[in-house]
């Protein structure tokens, strides 16, 4: 019973404290999270061949989650004192580039 | 074992007492090379009057007249290229070929005497200008004036260089001065010292063929006094023989200079050779030894005796011959020492006069087959095999007929032990040899298990081969037939396999790929990992995503974002890197631009709220 008690608890204090745009970053956060379990369920269950293609999807998904992450703690304005100098906007724009570069590389490995 | 000590001190006493000899002479081929290149030498289009020189000079050391349109060129050649103003040296050639050509018409020499004359008494002459200046005055046939003075120059010249080459230079001049040229003497010993000894065997100076062709012959222009050793002579004369390979004319020339004035000297070296072929037969024993100097000229005095001292066969070390005199020859220089001897390789030591050589010789003999029986036998020796007997060179009176439970045997005896003996079957292109192992007293015996040995049933040729280097008939014998049947065996033996043909080409395997799983398991997985898209927007959607803030700014951003990942995704379906680069970079400079007008519009337009709340 505890432990819904603070489950409950916890969900209650994000959905009122957590700001939109930090939401709607969990909420792509959540996406990566579940589209690379499935993969590594899909590893699991069926084999890793071919080798290569399973390795560059389940490295997006992880590099895109890191990135995220990344995102989401310079956008967030609790950690303003860390990340003086640099703008949301900035982040965004940095978090996009990151994108472009690793897709790039992803596709090369993909086959 | 106490003769071979006594002999060996014999032989040590000999060599003690008598000066060796140098391993060869200028041979007829050296000769006939030297010609070819002086020859040349004249016929080349040069500039040169030294090559001239060299050839003319070449010509008559060889004892060669010059055949008479060669002469009437150089001459004209001579006469074109010389001028009396030129320098010390080509005067020198000029002169001096002039001298050997013995040309008809005269060259002009006016005022060459004075040019000489005042180079022999300025100080800065060179040893080198002041040999040619006496040369050229000494060919004009003038006399050499104020002696003392040249002499002056020459050793205030050795003073500040007193290399070998410098002295030869001095020697030269010194043999022309005379009385006044005995001041070179006291250098002599200091000149013999500086030559260098190459392996114990050959001797010369420090600079090469010309270097060490200038100072023998300036040293051999003072016979009494050029201490010069007789071994030192034969040293001198290895190395100018080692040297017969040169290709040059100024080489072939010092060469010549060098060996002809050796071999006129006192101390000219002794070369005992044998001539013509190394080895004769026991029924022509003449072993014909030439002794001549350096040039391959009879000796002046003809020395004696001429004794071949000892002669020992190299198989055992045996003596066999001892203080033999030798019979004169055809040529005055040839002498014949009749090696009346078992077949055999002998090492023969040869006295000529206060000379000696040792020489290496063969004897080659006739050989004999005795004895020879041939048959078969059972090869577990139940019985006692039947051979028949045939005398060289009559072939087996039956056709041998074996087995594959039989051995071929033979047996025979031969008059000297020889090197290879060998029974050969053949049966068309197919062979197979047995080698004779040797018994004792010269016996040989071959037995040749058929079972074992041979391949395959079919008639075979048997044949008898001996040979060895020294003797005069090699023998290969068809002995007769033998005709052999293998239980079991192929009659027709397959052709010889072409081993020599392309092998099959090499064609690269890839790696089979591994099973791919079903196609609807595929699908089914790629559907599901769509699903969270939509959980994604289920999740936006419950937290309202608001698109308030869209301006038409954001449209370029999209599109260019869009299109670079539309890129990626050619890239991916056929795209290279190199193309997807190329494209990339201005997609991806719109997008960046178009990012940057749209974040600075946000960011401008966020500002005024910040500082609101």
């Amino acid at each position: 019973m505890a432990q819904t008690n603070v489950l409950l608890k916890f969900y209650n204090e994000y959905s009122a404290k957590t700001s939109r745009k930090l939401k709607v970053i969990d909420a792509y956060l959540f996406y990566i999270l579940l589209t690379g379990i499935i993969q590594f369920i899909y590893c699991i269950l069926v084999g890793t061949f071919p080798f290569n293609s399973f390795l560059s999807g389940f490295i997006s998904t992880v590099s895109c989650f890191v990135l995220g992450v990344c995102l989401r703690l310079q956008v967030n304005p609790e950690n303003k004192n860390q990340f003086y100098g640099i703008s949301p906007e900035r982040g965004f724009a940095d978090f996009i580039f990151a994108h472009c570069i690793l897709h790039l590389v992803v596709m090369n490995f993909i086959g | 074992m106490f003769l071979k000590r006594i002999l060996v001190f014999l032989i040590v006493t000999i060599f003690a007492t008598s000066h060796a000899s140098i391993g060869g002479y200028i041979c007829p081929y050296s000769r006939k090379k030297f010609l070819e290149i002086a020859t040349r030498a004249l016929n080349t289009n040069t500039e040169d009057i030294s090559v001239i020189y060299f050839g003319a000079n070449s010509f008559k050391l060889l004892n060669e007249a010059l055949p008479k349109d060669l002469k009437t060129a150089s001459c004209e050649k001579l006469n074109k290229l010389f001028k009396p103003t030129a320098d010390l040296s080509t005067l020198f050639y000029g002169l001096s070929t002039n001298k050997l050509l013995g040309c008809d018409s005269k060259l002009s020499v006016e005022g060459v005497v004075k040019i000489a004359q005042e180079a022999l008494q300025s100080d800065v002459s060179s040893v080198l200008d002041l040999h040619y200046a006496s040369e050229i005055l000494t060919l004009l046939g003038q006399p050499l004036s104020n002696q003392q003075k040249i002499v002056q120059l020459i050793q205030a010249q050795l003073k500040t260089d007193d290399s070998v080459l410098n002295l030869g230079y001095a020697l030269h001049i010194a043999a022309l001065l005379g009385n006044s040229g005995k001041f070179i003497i006291n250098r002599i010993e200091d000149i013999v010292v500086q030559a260098d000894e190459v392996d114990g065997k050959l001797l010369q100076w420090e600079g090469g063929l010309s270097t060490t062709s200038q100072i023998l012959t300036g040293l051999l222009k003072f016979p009494t006094s050029n201490q010069l050793t007789q071994v030192q002579a034969d040293k001198l004369g290895n190395y100018l023989l080692s040297r017969t390979t040169v290709q040059t004319p100024k080489g072939v020339s010092v060469l010549l200079e060098a060996v002809t004035a050796l071999a006129a000297s006192k101390i000219s070296p002794v070369s005992i050779s044998i001539a013509g072929p190394t080895s004769v037969t026991v029924n022509k024993p003449e072993l014909r030894i030439q002794v001549t100097n350096i040039l391959g000229q009879p000796l002046k005095p003809t020395p004696s005796p001429v004794v071949a001292q000892s002669a020992t066969r190299i198989a055992d070390d045996v003596v066999v011959l001892a203080k033999q005199p030798l019979s004169p020859g055809t040529k005055e220089s040839e002498f014949i020492l009749p090696l009346k001897l078992e077949p055999g390789f002998y090492k023969i030591l040869i006295n000529a006069g206060t000379h000696a050589a040792t020489l290496n010789a063969r004897v080659l003999g006739p050989i004999e087959i005795k004895n020879f029986e041939i048959g078969l036998s059972d090869a577990d020796g139940s019985s006692v095999p039947k051979l028949e007997k045939i005398t060289f060179p009559n072939k087996c009176s039956k056709i041998l007929k074996g087995d594959s439970g039989q051995n071929l045997l033979v047996k025979f005896t031969l008059s000297q032990q020889v090197h290879q003996a060998f029974l050969r079957l053949s049966a068309g292109k197919k062979e197979i040899i047995f080698v004779a192992g040797y018994e004792s007293n010269n016996q040989y015996k071959i037995e040749a298990d058929l079972g074992q040995e041979l391949p395959l049933s079919d008639t075979f040729t048997i044949e008898l081969i001996i040979g060895d280097s020294i003797i005069t008939n090699p023998i290969r014998w068809n002995v007769g037939n033998i005709e052999v049947k293998l239980s079991g065996a192929a009659t027709q033996s397959v052709g010889p396999k072409i081993i020599r043909s392309a092998k099959p080409e090499i064609v690269h395997m890839f790696r089979q790929p591994d099973k791919r799983p079903a196609e609807v398991v595929s699908l089914f997985f790629t559907a599901l990992t769509l699903t969270p898209f939509l959980v994604l927007l289920v999740s936006w959607k419950k937290i309202g995503v608001n698109f308030s803030n869209f301006t038409p700014l954001a449209i370029p951003f999209h599109l260019g974002f869009g299109a670079i990942l539309g890129l990626f995704a050619l890239f991916w379906l056929k795209l290279n890197m190199f193309a997807t680069c190329a494209y990339l970079i201005p997609i991806g400079g719109f997008t960046f631009f178009a990012g940057q007008r749209l974040l600075s519009h946000v960011a401008k337009n966020k500002k005024p709220e910040k500082a609101d709340k």
